[in-house]
């Protein structure tokens, strides 16, 4: 009976984690649809959104079961509870790679992006995806040193985040409010996604240490 | 230690969220206040008040988490309290959004943050997401599935508000320059999310009734 249990426990952590593989999938190919002006790849990004939907509603099913059906106290409890919080932290960083593959459909066929912001949200993209696997890891491994890397690569995206502000805001921004307007949601999004997989890492920690890690900003 | 009976946790749940809800309307519409009048002075009262909602957030997650560990509940039961959770997820979540208004005034301060031409797009993007938030505090204290419905029509006039204000920064004729459009469009978007989030909470309310999404339901 326990041994079941132990499965069921095991086989949410595994979803969610398989969640976070398929967002960070989701975003690598959202920035490669906005840096390679491919709206393939983009209605890619978009239809194959649904799959990330019903991995939420699949790991919040088997959430409900445990809940249900075995009571789970301490860690146990923190674990089901965490993971649907994580659930619906993955879900929406899978929306967000979806808002920026709608971006580059909008303006298919021309870029969203003027070439010179172009290699930060290609580095932006890379630090995001980065992030969304290292969480499916953490998930997987429950490893407390690599959900605190979490945090300092989050402090790279927030600095290509702010730095971006400081290339739109400069005087000899050319690109007119159009673009400009795109590039302040978009960094946004990537911004965003970074913050989700920071809370899922987070919240990892909550459930080995019984403390969160500072304040939960998601 | 022992804990509440169940329907006296479940009663506390809802009036919490309720609670939270106003709060985070109050938050947003004090932040608008300040946006619309450069009042930078009740902007600070916003950006101190968000920890109010952080804190309402945590009692809420650990009245839920003590109903699951005493009571296991099950059904209908079960469902109130994950939704609680999760709605106290999004509530918290609007109250950062307020605080994100808030701040953008702090950080313009003493320069108006919006040129007057789009003052009264915020005023009515404020409205309605004040009144969404007030509906999702009905919403979870009667628990009234009805009236959940009514939310998502109110959310279609905040999409169309938000698409409006992007037509309005695009136009060549807009004469505010950059910096001031940047700060429109992150600002239009916190009000847009703001609302999303309010119609997240009352459709958990539904799902926590009903055991069904409210697509499901013929209303």
């Amino acid at each position: 009976m326990r041994d079941a249990y132990q499965e069921q426990l095991d086989e949410l952590a595994d979803g969610l984690a398989g969640m976070c593989d398929e967002v960070a999938a989701a975003m690598q190919k959202a920035t490669r649809s906005l840096l390679e002006i491919d709206l393939q790849l983009a209605e890619e990004v978009i239809s194959e959104d649904v799959r990330v939907d019903d991995l939420r509603a699949a790991a919040e099913e088997k959430a409900f079961a445990l809940l249900a059906l075995q009571a789970p106290v301490a860690t146990d409890l923190r674990t089901v509870v965490s993971a649907i919080h994580g659930a619906g932290d993955i879900e929406r960083m899978g929306d967000l790679a979806l808002h920026v593959a709608q971006a580059a459909r909008r303006r298919h066929p021309h870029p969203v992006l003027p070439e010179e912001v172009a290699p930060y949200f290609a580095e932006m993209g890379r630090v995001g995806v980065e992030l969304a696997r290292k969480a499916g890891q953490v998930i997987r491994t429950r490893d407390l040193a690599q959900a605190a890397q979490l945090e300092s690569d989050d402090d790279a995206m927030d600095d290509l985040h702010r730095h971006m502000f400081t290339v739109l805001m400069d005087r000899n921004w050319s690109h007119g409010v159009g673009p400009a307007v795109d590039i302040t949601l978009l960094a946004r999004f990537y911004e965003r996604y970074a913050d989700h997989a920071v809370a899922v890492a987070r919240r990892i920690v909550y459930v080995v240490t019984g403390q969160m890690p500072g304040p939960l900003t998601v | 230690m022992s804990a509440d009976p169940l329907p006296k946790q479940l009663a506390d749940l809802a009036e919490l969220l309720g609670q939270m809800c106003l709060a985070a309307a109050g938050a947003l519409n004090n932040a608008t206040a300040a946006l619309l009048d450069s009042r930078v002075r009740l902007a600070k009262q916003v950006v101190a008040g968000d920890a109010a909602i952080d804190a309402l957030r945590a009692r809420v997650e650990e009245i839920a988490v003590d109903a699951l560990l005493f009571h296991a509940p099950v059904a209908g039961n079960l469902r109130a309290v994950v939704s609680a959770i999760r709605s106290a997820g999004d509530i918290e979540r609007m109250g950062d959004l307020a605080l994100h208004v808030a701040q953008v005034v702090c950080m313009r301060h003493p320069h108006p943050a919006v040129p007057a031409e789009v003052r009264d797009h915020f005023s009515e993007m404020n409205r309605i997401a004040v009144q969404l938030a007030m509906k999702a505090a009905d919403v979870v204290r009667s628990r009234n599935v009805i009236k959940a419905v009514e939310l998502e029509a109110d959310d279609d006039a905040m999409d169309r508000l938000h698409a409006h204000m992007f037509s309005v920064l695009m136009d060549q004729d807009w004469p505010h320059g950059v910096p001031a459009a940047v700060d429109i469009t992150l600002l239009a978007r916190y009000y847009e999310r703001f609302a999303d989030h309010a119609v997240v909470v009352a459709r958990e309310t539904v799902y926590a009734v009903t055991g069904q999404e409210p697509d499901a339901i013929p209303i």
